[in-house]
C-alpha cells in the first residue's frame, strides 16, 4: 500500500456457499492509470470489483481504496457503473445524473448544471428532460455512465461498460474514458472484449476461475506469445511444407507459422534457395485476443 | 507507509451519513408525491367521507320527515288549555332540540273523548304518538308503537299542569341560582376518552400509512438501482432514508387532512368536535399533542422499519402481497394490547405494552392521557428510537447477507476513527 496506488488488494477471497468465486486475488492499480480486469464470463470480475468497492465484504484478504482500508469511506470520491444497470424509470435524465451525484455528495444544483453539460457533450442534450423509461437501453446506459462521473471522482470503476452499446457509442465511451484519465482520474474497468482493453489499458490483469493468471501491460501480455509469420510464396511447390517449421498451416492466402526461436532468417533462406521466392511476408506479435485465449485456455487446461 | 488522504473524522462521517440518508429520503418523497397516483392516495378519505355523507343525508332526511309529522295530542277541558300550553313550553325547554317530545296539539275535549282519542291514531295526515284525555287527576293516555316515551311525557305534563292549577297560578314557587363550576383536575371520563382516542388515532394513522413501507425496497430490487445505492451509500442509510421519505409522505397526508378538517368543520365526522372537546389528557393538551405526534412518528418508524426489513427480503410482488395480511394482524394485535391497558396505565398489561417496542408508542400515548408525569415519555421515546436503530441495523444486515450475499464489515461506532 502506498501513495502511488489508487487500489491495492492482496489475497482477496469470496465464497458463495461452497464455491470460491474469488480465490486469492492480488491487484495494484497505479494512480492515474487505465487498468483493465479481463476474464471470461463467470471468472469473478464483478465480485472482485464489488469487494474492492466495499459493496460486499471479502471472506479473506485486505484491500485499500484511495488510501482507505474501509473502501466505503472513500465512496464520495469514487464513481461506479455496475454491470447490472439500473436507474429509476420515472426520473428525468438530468435528475437521474444529479441524483447519482448527490449520492456521492455533489450538490443537486451543481449536479443538474453539470448534467446538462455532460448530456450536451454526449450528444444527448435533447434527452435531458426525457424520463429514463422513454430512453433506449443504450441511451439509459450512457446516462448512468454520465451519472457515475458527474461528481468528478478520483477513481472510476466501470463493470463491463461496453456491453450493450453500439459501435459509435463504444467509440464515444472510449473517448470519455480517456478524457477522464486526462482529467487525472484513475480508471478501473472490466471487460471480456479484448479490442477495448488493447486500445485503452495501461496495465491489465487477466482473471480466470477466481484467480489472477496474468498481470502487466498489454505488451507484456502479447509478449507471452512468440512472433507469428505470414508468408506468401512466389512459386508454390509440393516440397514447401517440408521447408517450413512443423506448425506451419496452409491457408487460402498463404502460410502461417510461429517464428522459430532463432528468428525467421534460416527458414526464409531455405525457401529462397529452393526457388519458392517471397511474394508477401509479415512478422508480428499476436494480438491481446490470442494472448488472452492462451493464458485463460492454457491455465484452464492445466487446472 | 503513509495515508495520502486525511482520514475523515467522526463528525464529518456522521454528517455524510445524514446527507446520504436525506438524499435517499428526498428521492423517495419526490418520487411518491409528484405522481398522479399520489392524488388518488391523498383524496382516498374523500371517497370514504362522501359515501358516509350521502348515507347520512339519506337517513337524516327520512328520519326528519317522520319526526315532523309525529304529534302528541291532549284532549283537555277548555279551562285548562292555556295552563297546559304554558306548562308544555316550560317542560319542553329542558330537552335538547333533538330529543324533544313530538309537537303537542291541544284540543278541547269532545263529548266522547275515548272514542275520539282512539280514532286519532288512524288519521292519515299525521302520526300520532300518544293521546291524553280525561280529567288531570286520572288522565287516560293511549300510545302507539313509538309513543312509550311520549306517553310518559304526557303523564308528567298532566301532573305539572294540575300542580300549577292547585297552587293558584304559574308563578314559580322556587327561585334557583345556577352557577357553573369547572373541575380543577381532569375527569376520569375525559382521561379515559383521551387515552382511547390517542391509541386509536395512532393506530388508525399507522395502519393507513405504515403499510406502504413494505413494498418500498421492491422498487430498487426490480429496477436494479440497489447496486448503485449500495455502492454509494451504506444500506442503513438507504433503509432509514426510504423510511423517512415515506414518513414525509405520511406527514403530508396528515397535515393536509388535519388542516382541511380543522378549517372546514363540516368535513369532520359528526360528533368529532364534541368528542374532541371532551378530551382532557392528564398531561395537558399542548404537551399531549406534541407527545401524540412524537409517538405517531415512533410508531410509524418502528412498524415501518419492521415492514421495510421484512419486505426487503421478499423477491417478488407476490410475496409482498402475501405479507400484507400478517402485517395488518401484527398492527391490530399491538392496538388491541395497548387499548386493553389504556384504562389502567399502571396495570401489568399496560406496563408490558409500554415496554414492548412495537406496542410502546400506542401504550405510552395512552399513558400521557392518564398520568401527568413527564419523564417516562422521554425514556420511552429514547427506548423506541433505540429500537428503530436496532431494527434498521438488523434489516440492513439481513439484506446484505441474504440479497447481496455479502458478509458484514466489523462493527464500529460512528465516533470511532476511520482506519
Amino acid at each position: 500500500m502506498n501513495e502511488a496506488l489508487a487500489i491495492s488488494a492482496s489475497g482477496l477471497v469470496k465464497r458463495f456457499g461452497e464455491r470460491r468465486v474469488v480465490d486469492g486475488i492480488d491487484i495494484a492499480v497505479p494512480r492515474g492509470a487505465v487498468y483493465g480486469v479481463l476474464g471470461p464470463n463467470g471468472a469473478g470480475k464483478t465480485t472482485t470489483l464489488r469487494m474492492l468497492l466495499g459493496i460486499i465484504e471479502p471472506n479473506a484478504g485486505e484491500r485499500t481504496l484511495l488510501g482507505y482500508r474501509r473502501p466505503r469511506e472513500a465512496s464520495d470520491r469514487v464513481g461506479y457503473l455496475p454491470e447490472e444497470r439500473g436507474l429509476y424509470p420515472a426520473m428525468k435524465a438530468r435528475e437521474a445524473i444529479a441524483f447519482l451525484g448527490a449520492l456521492r455528495g455533489l450538490d443537486w444544483r451543481i449536479g443538474r448544471k453539470r448534467a446538462d453539460v455532460l448530456l450536451e457533450r454526449a450528444g444527448l442534450a435533447h434527452a435531458a428532460d426525457s424520463k429514463i423509461r422513454k430512453l433506449s437501453k443504450g441511451m439509459a446506459q450512457l446516462v448512468q455512465l454520465l451519472g457515475s462521473v458527474v461528481h468528478e471522482p478520483e477513481l472510476l470503476v466501470l463493470d463491463e461498460p461496453f456491453s450493450g452499446l453500439d459501435p459509435v457509442n463504444q467509440e464515444n465511451l472510449e473517448r470519455l474514458i480517456l478524457a477522464e484519465r486526462d482529467r487525472g482520474a484513475t480508471i478501473l474497468f472490466s471487460t471480456h472484449v479484448m479490442a477495448h482493453a488493447e486500445r485503452l489499458c495501461d496495465r491489465l490483469t487477466i482473471i480466470a476461475g477466481g484467480r489472477a493468471r496474468f498481470e502487466g501491460t498489454v505488451a507484456d501480455a502479447r509478449g507471452t506469445l512468440p512472433m507469428r509469420a505470414h508468408y506468401v510464396p512466389h512459386q508454390e511447390g509440393p516440397g514447401i511444407a517440408a521447408l517450413l517449421p512443423a506448425d506451419a498451416v496452409r491457408q487460402a492466402d498463404g502460410w502461417r507459422f510461429t517464428v522459430p526461436e532463432g528468428g525467421a532468417e534460416e527458414t526464409l533462406k531455405r525457401l529462397i534457395d529452393a526457388g519458392h521466392g517471397i511474394s508477401g511476408l509479415s512478422i508480428e506479435r499476436p494480438g491481446l485476443h490470442d494472448a488472452f485465449v492462451r493464458i485463460v485456455g492454457g491455465e484452464e487446461m492445466s487446472a | 507507509m503513509s495515508q495520502a488522504p486525511a482520514p475523515s473524522d467522526a463528525p464529518s462521517n456522521a454528517r455524510r451519513l445524514l446527507r446520504q440518508t436525506l438524499t435517499i429520503a428526498r428521492r423517495d418523497f419526490v418520487a411518491t408525491v409528484f405522481t398522479p397516483t399520489f392524488l388518488l392516495f391523498l383524496f382516498a378519505p374523500l371517497i370514504m367521507l362522501s359515501f358516509g355523507a350521502v348515507g347520512g343525508l339519506g337517513a337524516q332526511s327520512v328520519a326528519q320527515g317522520a319526526d315532523e309529522k309525529e304529534r302528541i295530542v291532549a284532549l283537555a277541558p277548555p279551562a285548562s288549555i292555556a295552563a297546559l300550553r304554558a306548562t308544555d313550553e316550560r317542560l319542553r325547554s329542558i330537552f335538547p332540540r333533538d330529543e324533544q317530545p313530538p309537537q303537542l296539539l291541544v284540543r278541547p275535549a269532545p263529548p266522547a273523548p275515548a272514542l275520539h282519542a282512539r280514532a286519532l291514531f288512524d288519521t292519515r295526515e299525521t302520526d300520532t304518538a300518544a293521546v291524553l284525555y280525561g280529567p288531570f287527576e286520572r288522565p287516560q293516555i293511549l300510545y302507539g308503537p313509538m309513543g312509550a316515551r311520549a306517553s310518559r311525557y304526557l303523564a308528567a305534563l298532566a301532573e305539572a299542569t294540575l300542580r300549577t292549577e292547585r297552587s293558584g297560578g304559574p308563578a314559580a314557587l322556587s327561585r334557583p341560582t345556577l352557577s357553573p363550576v369547572a373541575r380543577t383536575t381532569t375527569s376520569l371520563g375525559g382521561r379515559n376518552a383521551s387515552a382511547f382516542f390517542s391509541v386509536f388515532g395512532i393506530f388508525f394513522l399507522t395502519l393507513l400509512l405504515a403499510g406502504q413501507a413494505v413494498g418500498t425496497m421492491a422498487e430498487e430490487r426490480s429496477n436494479k438501482v440497489i447496486e448503485v445505492l449500495a455502492a454509494a451509500v451504506p444500506l442503513e442509510s438507504v433503509f432509514l432514508g426510504k423510511l423517512l421519505g415515506m414518513f414525509g409522505v405520511a406527514v403530508l397526508f396528515v397535515l393536509f387532512w388535519g388542516t382541511l378538517v380543522s378549517q372546514v368543520g363540516s368535513l369532520a365526522p359528526a360528533g368529532l368536535g364534541a368528542a374532541l372537546s371532551q378530551l382532557s389528557p392528564a398531561i395537558g393538551l399542548p404537551t399531549f399533542v406534541t407527545l401524540f405526534f412524537a409517538y405517531f412518528t415512533m410508531s410509524y418508524m418502528l412498524l415501518g422499519a419492521v415492514f421495510l426489513g421484512v419486505g426487503a427480503q421478499a423477491s417478488t410482488m407476490r410475496e409482498i402481497q402475501m405479507l400484507s395480511l400478517p402485517i395488518t394482524i401484527v398492527q391490530v394485535a399491538m392496538f388491541g394490547w395497548a387499548a386493553a391497558g389504556a384504562g389502567q396505565p399502571d396495570s401489568w398489561t399496560a406496563i408490558a405494552a409500554q415496554v414492548f417496542p412495537l406496542s410502546s408508542p400506542y401504550a405510552m400515548a395512552a399513558r400521557a392521557a392518564q398520568s401527568p408525569v413527564l419523564w417516562p415519555h422521554l425514556a420511552a421515546l429514547a427506548w423506541q428510537a433505540l429500537w428503530v436503530a436496532i431494527v434498521i441495523t438488523v434489516a440492513a444486515r439481513a439484506f446484505r447477507r441474504g440479497v447481496l450475499q455479502s458478509g458484514t464489515a466489523k462493527f464500529r461506532w460512528p465516533w470511532q476513527k476511520a482506519l
